[in-house]
């Protein structure tokens, strides 16, 4: 049988508990051990589990991207808030952090035992730059979107030398130019669509 | 209160041990917890500024290591700040790294948990909020600011010789990474999977 998204609220399974929304999480973060995490909490929480429309999912991306924190981590807490608050909240994120966090930190035990070894070594001089270029990517990915605003671009650009050549650190630059760049941001009636 | 500037600051590791020194490692946590913009990331070289020059648990080596383990490993890669926690108490034995990953992984999460429930409730409200919508327009030049000055900083980590030059085998491999991930969709665990090979073969020296 393919499940079909719910439609509308009354299309929706009954709110989950404690244990549902752990086990829950659990699956997601169990089936996306390939990758693809996203796509696999929409399919699991909306499509299988019918715990919210996709409406209500996508409203939670949004907010999950706005807020400082990672975006995947944001989505869990997102979804179990909707239904039991802080308790949810916490619930819901063990569970999609349980068992790749404990997998993760079993290779980083075998790596503190074995990293001294001189193939070892050899073999993580070159994953290490493989990553170091996923890591300098990262700028460039969102490059595009502030391509033709000059003011954005001044920003980004005073940013990165407070850090990259006068070693400011990430607190004090934020604190500094975040308001500034609200103040230039602001919506402004007048001009509306922007 | 956390200094303005990085400065290297290095003696000796600090134990976690002293209470003292646990409650300062956790404040730096917590405290970075609500500035991690635009997913976690901007927030790699203030992990390096903490592990390796302010805190000395970690040799630039093992943390790019370790971020190259976060990245390779499937879930959120801000998972790293589990391993730097087992970095910093690994000489305590593999219990207490592990009690420490645990913590340091909690202290990065809680803050900004506890806000996104806060903005969950409140949505509705804060949806079409000017202080919404200036923030969310501010703060992406910034991230973008941030994350080209990150990526510089992991590159000089990683692609670096134990004498501390550049390693350029390994600057190579990086950029054309880098401009892998910008223009195909291939996955890059084939790109570390390939780099890793390399590597065995003693091509990219460090």
């Amino acid at each position: 049988m393919a499940p079909v998204p719910a439609r509308s609220s009354s299309d929706l399974a009954p709110a989950p508990g404690l244990p549902e929304l752990f086990l829950g999480m659990l699956q997601v973060a169990l089936s996306a051990f390939g990758g693809g995490l996203s796509a696999w909490s929409q399919r699991i929480v909306v499509e299988q589990r019918r715990w919210m429309t996709n409406e209500q999912f996508l409203t939670g991306l949004t907010v999950a991207r706005l807020f400082p924190g990672p975006n995947q981590i944001n989505m869990a807490v997102y979804i179990g808030a909707q239904f039991r608050g802080l308790r949810g909240a916490l619930v819901a994120l063990a569970g999609m952090l349980l068992v790749p966090f404990t997998f993760l930190m079993l290779l980083g035990v075998a790596y503190f035992w074995l990293h001294e070894l001189p193939p070892v070594d050899r073999v993580l001089a070159g994953v290490v730059a493989a990553a170091a270029g996923m890591a300098l990517s990262m700028g460039f990915k969102i490059l595009d979107a502030y391509w033709h605003d000059p003011v954005a671009l001044l920003l980004a650009a005073v940013v990165f030398v407070a850090m990259a050549f006068f070693h400011v650190r990430l607190i004090p630059v934020v604190l500094v130019t975040g308001p500034l760049a609200m103040v230039w941001y602001w919506p402004r009636r007048s001009t509306g669509g922007d | 209160m956390s200094s303005l500037f990085m400065a290297d600051i290095c003696t000796e590791p600090t134990r976690l041990t002293d209470l003292g020194n646990l409650l300062w490692v956790l404040w730096e946590f917590l405290s970075l917890s609500l500035f991690s913009l635009g997913g976690g990331n901007t927030l790699l070289g203030e992990y390096h500024h903490l592990a390796v020059d302010q805190f000395c648990w970690l040799t630039g080596t093992q943390f790019a290591d370790l971020y190259a383990l976060a990245e390779a490993a499937p879930g959120p890669s801000s998972m790293l700040v589990g391993l730097l926690g087992l970095g910093a108490a690994w000489k305590e034995g593999v219990g207490w790294g592990l009690l420490s990953a645990y913590g340091a992984e909690a202290a990065i999460l809680l803050p900004s948990t506890v806000l996104m429930v806060a903005a969950c409730l409140r949505w509705r409200r804060l949806e079409h909020s000017p202080w919404r919508i200036a923030f969310e327009r501010g703060m992406g030049p910034i991230t973008l600011g941030i994350l080209f000055a990150v990526g510089l900083k992991i590159v000089r980590t990683a692609d670096s010789t134990s004498a501390g030059n550049l390693s350029v085998p390994g600057v190579v491999v990086s950029v054309i990474v880098c401009l892998l991930m910008l223009r195909s969709r291939i996955s890059p665990l084939w790109f570390m999977a390939v780099a890793g090979v390399l590597g065995g073969l003693g091509i990219i020296n460090r």
